[in-house]
């Protein structure tokens, strides 16, 4: 198989009837509905290598969960050419179910008056996963997450983590060649979604699995992700290495600085473009190029009591992708030379 | 296949999570009895007389017989799957290499095995307390008609279960009111669950005879009760059956509408 | 209290139309049956065929008054886990008062002209005198009383247990019996259905009295039960009250 996945054109139009408000509205509603059409995705074209793992972001609205749900098969497109491991996915072939599992933070699957071990062993039998198989990858699995001790509890008596980490085995249970998760690390706690992330990633590499996976924390693909796409509006915005992303879009860092003394704050505007002024705190921002020199400068002249240097926020980063800051139009895609000899 | 048969061990575990319910639930279903079962009594106080062409034999073995054929035919698990479709959750069976409707039925059967152990012992427990004359059937050729009309029964309810379920497609909102509407009420009442049709003119009868509704409750047990000429009943299965195909096939139209329909809620 | 019930059922008018079709649906088919039947048999347990309708009328008529009156004790269940109960106990407003009434649900209300139209036009072909109107009307609003009991007993377990939903069921289903004036039914369910669950004292009775086939001595009893009744019930509350560990979240 030379590719794992194939977008080409893709086009999706929603029909959204829109309902006038309270009682005559809804009478209204019955007879005449006013017709809007939303356009959640214009002509979107990309390809993904088996066992790749990328990252889709892109603010809410954008058309991530909709593209994963078109290759899935749960939506069919209006227009424009899908396939996923060889299968057009709206017919959602058993074959083709087989190999893929979709996972949506807040839609469970697992039954939740039973314990999880009870949906594991349905799954089994629904994919039709042979005995030895099964037991080998869920021992695999419940070691990965840390579970054993919750196989045989009620569902609805687990906290969000401990469900969503069932979750992903029953999703998992079946080994399937592409996996796409949306919004994986939602409604975690910081511990939780590291942990998800290292999953993700030592899932990716053991069983080199087609990893698609939609978010917007941005940490996620900074962990994760080596490849990105960005999406808004329904158009692809970037689709390249995550490295250059970064470089094309995020020239600077950010400093933080904690001062013990207040006097001569005032002078701090010249060691790079200040922020944010508030004692004791100063946030700066420098161009990466001369982070290092200017942060010895701070800790030369200033009485600093603590210094951290960051990355900008990646949502000032996509911010900036959105509105074409390297001075092309946002209309275009920016797409990474390398990654796209091949390019459809 | 194996499939099917893990669905109906998970469903049948499920049930008992819900205990209580389930155990109201057949105390309801007693209670209907008994009031109906006293009814009758005093009506046929004493006298041996035939009213509406029942003997005390035969309304008491109706008003016995709606428990256990209620078991069959109406208990059902599908009422659950408009809650699936306004929650999107159906979402994630339709990711699975399985058969939705199959799932279902597997699940309805699950939960008509059950129901029909707790009835069949509720209808000894009632027949020992209320000690009714009971009218047995021994002509086999009603007894295999009786089997099939039950058949055609389970898979009609299916049907109209199903169909009135796949509201949410369209309407999200409305359908906890459609199920309430169609199911609850119309189709307990017309199904003869609380009492035979026969009591009404036969001018409403005749009507009712040509909706599948009758056929769910009320022919079933007159076929066992031998108040059926051949001609009659042969031609009650034969609408029935038309039924049941019909509704079969709305089903799978609407269904395949109401799937492309679907937003695929949530984000 | 009352207008944001009405409000908020007011948004979701569609759906509860067609509860309330429902309701009259469901309501005007077993009336209908119970005409055809009773044409057929010449009357039920002694009584005829107007008396019998009577009768279910009564049922309807006093079921559908207390679920107007009664409906917020639905909300309750969710009022006690969520610990919002708490709220209501530290308001100066009686808390029975507050946690009984104000949920009055506007498909009941809506059918309740409907009721009352049939349920006056079966009474008046009793031919009842203004005496025997007043005693029924009385009756009822006794048979009321014992319904506000129930429903006390009902929160007052759901306090201890914080099981609701499933008791009201049993109350309702209980009530149904009722639907028939309550002779027609054996000992001990007889005696089951007068005095330790009175629903024949709710609705038989009342009915009886516009009938004129009241004993005195029924009348009499049966305020005294309401009266007793009530009283139980309200000292189960109290009971529950001393039992009410507040849920925290």
């Amino acid at each position: 198989m030379e590719k794992a996945i194939i977008v080409d054109r893709l086009v999706k139009n929603f029909e959204i009837t829109e309902k006038k408000p309270g009682f005559s509205g809804a009478i209204s509603s019955v007879f005449s509905s006013k017709k809007k059409v939303v356009h959640a995705l214009r002509s979107v074209s990309f390809a993904i290598q088996p066992g790749e793992l990328v990252g889709f972001i892109g603010p809410n609205g954008a058309g991530k969960t909709t593209t994963l749900k078109i290759l899935s098969g749960l939506l069919f497109p209006t227009s424009g050419f899908v396939q996923v491991l060889e299968h057009d996915p709206w017919n959602r072939k058993p074959e083709f179910l087989k190999q893929i599992s979709l996972v949506m933070g807040q839609k469970n699957q697992l039954w939740w008056d039973l314990p999880a071990i009870e949906t594991f062993k349905l799954n089994q039998a629904i994919y039709e996963v042979p005995k030895k198989e099964y037991e080998k990858t869920l021992e695999e699995l419940v070691e990965l997450l840390e579970v054993k001790k919750l196989l045989n509890i009620q569902v609805r008596r687990l906290s969000l983590g401990q469900r969503m980490r069932l979750e992903l085995i029953a999703a998992l249970l079946h080994k399937p060649k592409a996996l796409f998760l949306d919004e994986p690390t939602i409604g975690l706690d910081l511990v939780a979604q590291q942990k998800m992330r290292d999953f993700i990633y030592d899932y990716n590499r053991k069983l080199g699995a087609t990893i698609l996976l939609t978010s917007h924390n941005m940490d996620d693909l900074v962990d994760l992700a080596r490849r990105v796409i960005v999406i808004n509006d329904g158009r692809i915005l970037f689709d390249g290495a995550f490295e250059e992303l970064v470089n094309r879009f995020a020239k600077e860092k950010i400093i933080k600085v904690y001062l013990s003394k207040e006097d001569g704050m005032n002078m701090i505007e010249k060691i790079g473009k200040v922020k944010k002024i508030a004692f004791p705190q100063v946030i700066l921002s420098v161009p990466r190029s001369t982070t290092a020199v200017a942060a010895a400068e701070l800790l030369q002249n200033f009485p600093v009591s603590d210094l951290t240097i960051e990355e900008i926020p990646i949502e000032e980063v996509i911010r900036k992708v959105f509105r074409g800051e390297t001075g092309k139009r946002s209309s275009g895609i920016i797409k990474s030379g390398h990654l796209n000899k091949k390019g459809i | 296949m194996k499939k099917y048969l893990s669905v109906f061990e998970i469903s049948y575990q499920q049930e008992f999570a819900y205990r209580l319910n389930f155990i109201m639930w057949r105390f309801r279903n007693i209670i209907q009895v008994f009031i109906t079962f006293f009814m009758w009594t005093s009506i046929f106080a004493g006298s041996n007389k035939i009213i509406f062409g029942y003997s005390k034999e035969r309304i008491f073995t109706y008003v016995l017989g709606i428990l256990m054929v209620r078991a069959f035919v109406m208990s059902s698990r599908s009422a659950d799957v408009s809650g699936d479709i306004s929650r999107g959750e159906i979402t994630n069976y339709l990711l699975k290499p399985i058969n939705y409707f199959g799932f279902w039925l597997t699940r309805d059967l699950s939960s008509k095995v059950l129901n029909m152990i707790f009835a069949l012992v509720e209808t000894i427990i009632l027949f020992l307390i209320l000690k009714p004359v009971f009218f047995v059937q021994t002509n086999p050729m009603l007894v295999f008609a009786f089997l099939v009309s039950l058949a055609i029964a389970f898979f009609i309810y299916f049907n109209l279960l199903f169909l009135t379920n796949s509201v949410p497609f369209w309407y999200p909102e409305v359908a906890w009111g459609a199920q309430f509407l169609f199911m609850v009420v119309i189709a307990e009442f017309l199904s003869g669950s609380l009492f035979p049709i026969d009591v009404l003119p036969a001018v409403a009868q005749d009507i009712l005879m040509l909706t599948p509704f009758p056929y769910l409750i009320y022919f079933p047990l007159q076929v066992y009760l031998g108040k059926l000429s051949t001609a009659m009943m042969l031609k009650g299965i034969v609408i029935s059956g038309a039924w049941l195909v019909l509704l079969g096939f709305c089903l799978n139209k609407i269904w395949k509408r109401g799937l492309k329909a679907y937003t695929a809620h949530g984000r | 209290m009352n207008k944001n019930s009405f409000m908020s059922v007011m948004t979701q008018r569609f759906v509860f139309l067609i509860f309330l079709l429902g309701k009259i649906f469901r309501f005007i088919t077993f009336g209908a049956f119970l005409l055809f039947l009773l044409k057929g048999t010449g009357g039920l347990g002694g009584y005829n065929i107007n008396q019998v309708l009577f009768f279910y009328l009564t049922f309807i008529f006093v079921d559908s008054l207390a679920q107007v009156f009664f409906r917020e004790v639905y909300r309750f269940r969710p009022l006690v886990i969520s610990g919002d109960l708490d709220l209501i106990l530290v308001k100066p407003i009686n808390v029975l008062v507050r946690v009984l009434f104000g949920g009055t649900d506007f498909i009941d209300l809506a059918s309740l002209p409907i009721i009352l139209f049939f349920l006056i036009k079966t009474g008046q072909i009793l031919n009842p005198n203004l005496f025997q109107v007043i005693l029924f009307v009385l009756l009822m609003v006794n048979g009321l009383v014992i319904a506000m009991a129930f429903h006390i007993a009902v929160i007052s377990f759901g306090i201890i247990t914080l099981e609701i939903d499933h008791t009201i069921l049993i109350y309702r289903d209980l009530l149904t019996f009722a639907r028939f004036p309550i002779d027609i039914y054996k000992e001990p369910l007889k005696s089951i259905l007068t005095y330790i669950i009175p629903v024949g004292v709710m609705i038989t009775m009342p009915a009886k009295a516009l009938m004129g086939i009241i004993s005195p001595s029924g009348v009499v009893g049966s305020f005294l039960f309401g009266g007793l009744f009530l009283f139980l019930s309200l000292r189960f509350w109290n009971f529950a009250l001393t039992k009410y560990t507040s849920a925290s979240s």
